[in-house]
């Protein structure tokens, strides 16, 4: 059976409503959307619908033809940024981001002549928001941040960047892969211009979907062109939304399941998920400070961080201690960079990484005790 | 949704059949009674029109729409009106029902109270082809300038009741403007 302790990478169980909508779609609808007019088709369309309708609802998002699915927050990071960025450009951004923004960043620079500013943040990953507001410049035209690390789960400020992003007529770009269905987002609260999202972490949904919503008033250039159902005798790519970011065929499936993972958050409240993934998060960092030979990077918070906590149990690597976790305990945790180089930087980890554990809705106290109980010996045999 | 083709005479548009729950018979002189941009026809019954730039048909239990943009398009119409119904249903012991027909104002009529001056700041070539699209939402009624000059302050405030009356918004600074 074992624990499973990844949820940062994606999570796991889903609800049951999850896989009985893939299982239903596959074998009762299994068609496209937006392609056939026969009524099974129809059906697929409306499933796709109604997965737009609910992230609306969870996002705040009234005109949820502006919500545009994409195989996962990389992809949709993609397109923002390509989508967006000019020759000339500025671009705001953090020393604590993954590499799905830095990457697309770095090839922008090289090819398309924008100038990247990271801010750097703290030793715990944290941000100061008067840091962003003095990196901006009059040719910036975006701040790009993560709302929580996928390295030490420290969340953003990202109320006051928002709010002084718009002061200066700055665009914001969220990345909510580690707090999309387990923080609170609203895109008008938080002044939200892209938010970009994956469905099989926070969302519950399957790898493969994930999504990105782009406001009223901002045209991104597509990442790739093709097929959309509709307006098929134009020769470009469509100018309405959602169709003129969704060529090809899209993942019905893993979107049928989607649907259920957010409708499951929308019942749920994202407020309790938030109030259960704090309380797993405190209980596990007040139980690791007993540990003689344990470090521990981030917050040390609950409140300042979703279920993501990183360690290094001093004298062992961490994928030595991520493998006997797994061997001896049957425990699946992370280790190494995490995909975000920059933030082990940040944290001074960059020269072995760490060890990283994602907690979610479904873990309980027991588990996180068999973690700490098995953390402990490691480090006891570290010690001796 | 039940049907889906492209529009015959804007094949980049869709028009679409889709089926009710419930019935919506009884709902509708409600419905005409609210939406004052409708056209009712009670002996159908159905009940036409123009949400933007789609074109929809009520009728008791299937819903007609042409030139939305896209299926997804479609979807939003579709709640809307799903939500508007629902409401109105609610609050119709605060409603009178109108049973009557109610006319729009025709192309014509309109174009009687424009300047008439054949400027094109709005960007038609007469004032009524303007006329016409006012009446069909493509064209909003702040695009006339003559008609905000002081000269014409008279017939400004006719039109814009008159814009207000076929169900179309009228900008608030417009209306109050000297």
């Amino acid at each position: 059976m074992g624990i499973y302790l990844d949820n940062a990478a994606t999570s796991y169980p889903k609800p049951e409503t999850v896989y009985a909508a893939v299982d239903r779609f596959m074998r009762d609808v299994g068609s496209s959307s937006g392609r056939g007019a026969y009524r099974k088709a129809l059906l697929a369309d409306k499933i796709v619908f109604a997965t737009r309708e609910a992230l609306g609802r969870l996002f705040g998002v009234r005109d949820v033809s502006r919500i545009v699915f994409t195989a996962n927050a990389t992809e949709s990071l993609n397109l923002a940024l390509k989508g967006l960025l000019a020759p000339g450009d500025h671009v705001v951004t953090s020393s604590m981001e993954h590499n799905a923004v830095w990457r697309p960043l770095k090839r922008l620079e090289h090819e398309r002549g924008i100038e990247v500013t990271a801010v750097p943040c703290s030793m715990d990953g944290s941000l100061n928001p008067q840091d962003v507001a003095d990196a901006l410049r009059p040719n910036t035209r975006l701040v790009a941040l993560t709302h929580a690390s996928n390295v030490t789960g420290t969340i953003l400020p990202i109320g006051e960047v928002g709010e002084a992003a718009r002061r200066h007529g700055v665009l914001l770009l969220l990345d909510a892969a580690q707090t999309a269905g387990s923080c609170p987002i609203d895109v008008e609260a938080l002044g939200i211009d892209l938010l970009a999202f994956t469905g099989h972490k926070g969302l519950f949904g399957p790898t493969g979907t994930g999504g990105l919503y782009i406001r009223e008033g901002i045209d991104l250039l597509p990442l790739k062109e093709g097929g959309t159902g509709g307006e098929s005798i134009l020769e470009h790519q469509p100018n309405h939304l959602p169709d003129r970011y969704e060529a090809g065929t899209l993942n019905v499936c893993g979107i049928a399941g989607l649907s259920s993972g957010v409708e499951f958050i929308l019942n749920e409240g994202v407020d309790r998920i938030r109030e259960k993934e704090k309380e797993l998060t405190g209980y596990f960092l007040q139980a690791l400070e007993g540990i003689h030979g344990i470090e521990v990077y981030g917050p040390k918070d609950p409140e300042k961080q979703v279920g993501v906590v990183s360690l290094n149990i001093s004298g062992v690597m961490p994928q030595d201690v991520a493998h006997v976790l797994d061997e001896a305990y049957e425990i699946m945790v992370r280790s190494g960079l995490h995909c975000a180089p920059m933030a082990h930087r940040t944290i001074g980890t960059i020269d072995r990484g760490t060890v990283r554990f994602g907690l979610g809705y479904f873990n309980t106290i027991e588990e996180i005790d068999a973690a700490v109980q098995a953390l402990a010996e490691i480090a006891r045999k570290a010690l001796s | 949704m039940t049907y889906i083709a492209p529009c015959i005479a804007d094949p980049d548009k869709i028009r679409l059949f889709a089926e009710m729950s419930t019935d919506i018979g009884e709902v509708m002189p409600y419905l005409n009674a609210v939406m004052k941009n409708a056209t009712y026809n009670k002996n159908g019954p159905n009940l036409t029109f123009m949400k933007e730039f789609r074109l929809v048909t009520l009728y008791p239990r299937k819903i007609t729409m042409a030139k939305a943009l896209n299926t997804t398009d479609a979807w939003q119409v579709l709640s809307w009106i799903k939500d508007m119904i629902n409401d109105v249903h609610e609050r119709r012991d605060s409603i009178t029902p109108d049973h009557e027909l109610r006319s729009r104002p025709t192309a014509l009529q309109i174009y009687g109270w424009l300047p008439k001056t054949n400027c094109k700041d709005c960007g038609e070539l007469t004032c009524l082809a303007f006329a016409v699209k006012l009446l069909l939402g493509q064209k909003s009624i702040e695009q006339c300038s003559p008609l905000f000059s002081p000269e014409h302050a008279e017939r400004r405030e006719a039109m814009l009741e008159i814009v207000a009356a076929i169900g179309y918004e009228v900008p608030e600074k417009l209306g109050s403007q000297d």
